[in-house]
């Protein structure tokens, strides 16, 4: 990156920055506008034509145009749904563990990507690579083994075999390790000649300095959770921990039955719902939690 | 005063040690599919009874949607800890049996309980009884009056066979084009259905150690079936675009349907007539026999009590009117009293014929490697559905790899 | 890193620390099952009985098994048609997204509405929005004439739709790494490029793209380990009892299918240690690719 001309910025045209802002595409205003409504369209309706469908009569789901806007407007789907399968109970019983997997997540795997990032020793390198190299393997491989392991640990139909074993996550401690390395050194050295100990760094520089990280990690783990459908089904089969996927699961019926799909639709729309509060919660540090994560090798 | 307190803390005592000594309860656990989601309630009723008439047993129950069914109950298996009573049907229970994870229960099976014959053999294995016969049910010719009415046709009767049902189709079809004449799939069930109507068709040879799949007469067999496609009699899975056949049947645009019994319980909303007719026969007359039985988990450590939970969820007659009286599949049992109230119900009409097909019943063709031959079967029949290979060579095909599974 | 209590014990005590209820628990919950499925790839386990030792036997008939050759196919398939159009589409978006237009951030939140939603709700919507008969795609295709295909019923049909719908799910996610990556890049280095003139294909040329390379390689891999362990959208999204259904098959529906349909545990163990070897090596070739193409600032 070189630049072997002197330049004479006293002659130079005043130069508008945003006109010639290299990371944009530039484009005319009404383009840009139109390609953003476009976008936000493409990525929204379908899922409007989930929630659209959802609030249907069960007669006028298969129509031809198809009908957007449902006339009449019901809720029949929902209330439904709601006597089918006992909704609040599988209700709170993914959202509990959903939360609570989330944060020991975040725990575990930032204090493991700070062993990795922050802690220099022997055979470092190795163990991180064994972490990589779990992800590697495709996880329904594993269902029946921690299956075996959770019946023989006397955990099945407990909340702690819904949460544990989803708590130690090798793409978690990638994603923070990333993060913290991108932060620089110097706010711990100044803390150093303070006499900070490793404890004292982690919970008051590292963690604060990485909150976007944490918000992004916590937004995948709670997906993680909320939607894991493999593998809860072998272990929580009894009402008072089922969860939300396995519950809706049986509304598509067999060949031995019609399905209801305004159900199924509805059962579709709870479920997205509370990710989405989620993403909307940790929107304000989604973004620059990326950034920090930046991909330094 | 210290001896009254002295007899109150031995009262006390006693007090727990009695309770204690009546709480001889055996629980054991049940693990079924067909209760699930609509039947729980009958299920309460049947165990209710049964807890009655044994105090000293509590049944606990664990359901699962069918198509996980099978896999959580491996996984127990595997794990060591197999619910001690447990549903399988019949394709699935030759599988079971011969990896040693079922009783025998030949010695606790009361020779006066009136399970059909047949119903029986289902389910032994090598000569010994390792399930009940718990429920059954088969697959009948439903056909809407109106469009038979409208078509001027006559109703289909006992004696069909499948041109006479085919020429029916044909009229219907002529009504219109979004009128169809009938269904009836070309796939592994329906092939060996229609395989034993032909009467010379056998999957295998007697001893089950050769296909025999790809015979004349099978051959034959299929073309017919892959014919009511291509005679655009029957809709391709493209031209129904997602809606499945009883939602095509229900919305009064086919003629014919061949479809299961329990079918009865959703088509009652049908804003048309219908009624039911034993299957057509092309040789000869054959209908599924559908079973579902009970068995018990050969590692369970209350075989007692599991064994009279599963008799009495087979046999007993509160049992077969909750199942008869809830629509809840039909009892295996020979007792036409029990099916009264089932046959005076309508529609349909002629509910009779499900008896009338239980004369001639067919069960599937069943080999351990059992949903690999399946899915290999209905591969090749898409294929020839889809015009890529002719019948006989698909069969031929399907010879090699069924050879391969059974040896 | 400085300071007494870093030598030694103590440094091993903070690893300890900080490494150990992670690394316990993975090895607990993680390495023992994936430890298990290496030991199962030689045994012969159909969950009834207890499993028998094949030897090399589940890989022997791999080679010779005509449905995983299949699957591999339709994974290879899969992979080039999709990544190079989110890679270069996610670049686009995040390009941008990257704009401090009013309204922007609902645009970013809504790009990310797809990643968010679970495949089984993902598939569900598609299935109907690719429907023949009462589909959007297909109406939409009517107004101006033309007869769409039946999509998720054809297995070449059904591979363009999955890609699509992955491609619609997955841009926001790719998006969102690249943007990091963007805001990155130091604003010193526009300026002085700025001063001299260079417009902004040259800026986005010479500047953007080059130091967007780390990114880039991430966002590569990440595709290839995802992508070669694609499950969800084959398993969900073709019509059932079609041809698509019947055919279309990449090796994770394959092994899933071994698994709990077939109780075949120990073959679809080996097939998943074929696979991480397939994933294995790709990646490996990519770390030694990376010295050509990957441009680090620090060096």
């Amino acid at each position: 990156m070189n630049q072997s001309n002197v330049v004479r910025t006293d002659r130079l045209p005043a130069v508008d920055p945003a006109a010639v802002a290299p990371r944009t595409l530039r484009l005319s205003y009404i383009v840009r506008i139109g390609l953003m409504g476009v976008i936000v369209a493409l990525m929204v309706l379908p899922f409007v034509w989930m929630l659209s469908t959802s609030l249907k009569a069960q007669q006028y789901i298969l129509t031809t145009p198809p009908q957007w806007i449902p006339n009449p407007l019901t809720f029949e789907s929902y209330t439904g749904l709601a006597e089918r399968i006992n909704l609040g109970r599988t209700f709170f019983n993914s959202l509990f563990v959903a939360v609570v997997g989330t944060m020991g997540q975040i725990v575990i795997s930032a204090m493991s990507a700070y062993a990795f990032a922050r802690l220099d020793w022997r055979g470092r390198n190795t163990v991180f690579l064994l972490y990589l190299v779990t992800m590697m393997i495709p996880a329904v491989v594993m269902v029946i083994p921690q299956f075996i392991l959770v019946r023989a640990l006397g955990w099945m139909n407990t909340y702690a075999a819904l949460i544990v074993p989803g708590l130690f996550s090798a793409f978690g401690t990638f994603l923070l390790r990333q993060a913290f390395l991108a932060i620089p050194k110097d706010f711990e050295e100044a803390a150093l000649v303070d006499g900070a100990n490793h404890f004292t760094i982690f919970w008051r520089i590292i963690m604060p300095l990485a909150l976007p990280s944490l918000a992004t990690l916590g937004v995948f783990s709670f997906m993680g959770y909320w939607n894991n459908y493999l593998y809860p089904l072998f272990v929580a089969r009894q009402e008072a921990v089922v969860t939300l996927p396995i519950a809706l699961a049986t509304l598509q019926a067999g060949p031995r039955a019609l399905t209801e799909w305004n159900m199924v639709m509805a059962g579709s729309v709870i479920t997205v719902l509370p990710i989405l509060v989620a993403y909307l919660l940790a929107q304000r540090w989604f973004v620059s939690g990326a950034i920090s994560s930046g991909i330094k090798g | 005063m210290y001896r009254r307190l002295f007899v109150l803390c031995l009262g006390l005592s006693l007090l727990f040690v009695l309770p204690a000594a009546a709480q001889d309860t055996t629980t054991i656990r049940y693990f079924t599919f067909s209760a699930a989601p609509d039947h729980l309630e009958d299920l309460d009723t049947i165990i209710t009874a049964f807890e009655t008439e044994n105090p000293s047993i509590n049944v606990e129950v664990e359901t699962a949607a069918f198509a996980d069914y099978f896999t959580l109950l491996q996984a127990g298996v595997a794990s060591g800890d197999a619910p001690d009573v447990f549903e399988l049907n019949y394709e699935n229970f030759v599988t079971y049996a011969a990896n040693d994870t079922l009783l025998d229960l030949s010695s606790i099976l009361d020779a006066d309980a009136p399970f059909y014959p047949r119903a029986l053999q289902a389910f032994q294995y090598e000569g010994q009884q390792m399930a009940l016969p718990a429920t059954f049910s088969t697959v009948l010719l439903f056909y809407n009056s109106d469009l038979f009415d409208q078509a001027g046709l006559d109703y289909p009767t006992a004696d069909w066979t499948w041109d006479d049902a085919i020429a029916a189709a044909q009229t219907i079809r002529a009504l219109g084009t979004d009128t169809w004449g009938l269904f009836s799939p070309t796939q592994f069930w329906e092939f060996y259905k229609k395989a034993a109507q032909n009467g010379e068709c056998s999957f295998f040879n007697e001893d089950m150690t050769e296909a025999t799949i790809n015979s004349p007469a099978c051959v034959s067999t299929l073309e017919t079936m892959v014919g009511f496609m291509n005679d655009d009699l029957m809709p391709t899975a493209a031209e129904l675009s997602g809606v499945s056949d009883s939602e095509l049947f229900l919305s009064g645009k086919l003629g014919m349907l061949v479809t299961g019994i329990w079918m009865f319980g959703a088509f009652q909303e049908a804003s048309f007539t219908w009624d039911v007719q034993i299957e057509p026969a092309i040789n000869q007359h054959a209908h599924h026999f559908f079973a579902n039985g009970v068995a018990v988990s050969a590692t369970t450590e209350h075989a007692e009590a599991a064994a009279a939970w599963a008799t009495y969820l087979a046999a007993s007659e509160t049992a077969a009117t909750v199942r008869v009286d809830s629509a809840w599949e039909l009892p295996a049992l020979n007792e036409p009293a029990y099916f009264e109230a089932y046959l005076s119900q309508t529609p349909p009409a002629n509910r009779a014929a499900v008896f009338t097909a239980l004369e001639s019943p067919v069960t599937p063709p069943v080999i351990e490697r059992q949903n690999e031959m399946q899915d290999a079967v209905n591969a090749l029949l898409t294929q020839v559905v889809d015009g890529e290979l002719t019948a006989q060579a698909a069969l031929d095909q399907a010879k090699t790899e069924l050879d391969a599974l059974i040896n | 890193m400085l300071v007494a209590w870093n030598s030694g014990f103590q440094r091993w005590k903070w690893v300890a620390f900080f490494l150990l209820p992670g690394l316990v628990g993975l090895s607990l919950f993680v390495l023992y099952p994936i430890l298990s499925s290496f030991w199962l790839a030689f045994q012969d386990w159909n969950l009834l009985s207890p499993p028998e030792f094949v030897g090399l036997g589940n890989f022997q008939e791999l080679l010779g098994d005509g449905d995983f050759w299949r699957a591999l196919r339709y994974t290879l398939t899969f992979i080039v048609l999709y990544v190079p159009i989110v890679f270069v589409l996610g670049l686009a978006l995040a390009l941008f997204l990257n704009q401090k237009i009013p309204g922007m951030l609902l645009v970013r939140a809504s790009s990310f509405l797809p990643v968010v939603a679970s495949w089984v709700v993902v598939s569900l919507i598609w299935k109907w929005i690719f429907n023949p008969a009462y589909g959007l795609i297909n109406y939409a295709l009517g107004i101006f004439g033309v007869q769409g295909p039946a999509w998720l019923f054809e297995p070449q049909t059904a591979v363009y739709a999955m890609v699509i719908t992955s491609v619609w799910k997955d841009v926001g996610y790719i998006a969102l790494l690249y943007l990091g990556g963007l805001q990155n890049i130091s604003e010193s280095y526009y300026e002085a490029a700025r001063i001299d003139g260079a417009n902004h294909w040259r800026l986005l040329r010479h500047i953007t793209l080059p130091l967007l390379t780390p990114t880039m390689f991430f966002v590569a891999i990440t595709l290839l380990i995802n992508y070669f362990q694609m499950f969800e959208q084959v398993w969900l999204m073709p019509m059932r009892d079609s041809a698509a259904d019947r055919q279309v098959e990449v090796i994770v529906t394959e092994v899933v299918k071994n698994a709990f349909s077939y109780n075949r545990m120990g073959y679809a163990s080996a097939m998943s240690w074929v696979l991480f070897a397939l994933i294995f090596a790709i990646t490996i070739f990519q770390l030694r690719l990376q010295k050509r193409w990957v441009y680090y600032e620090s060096e």
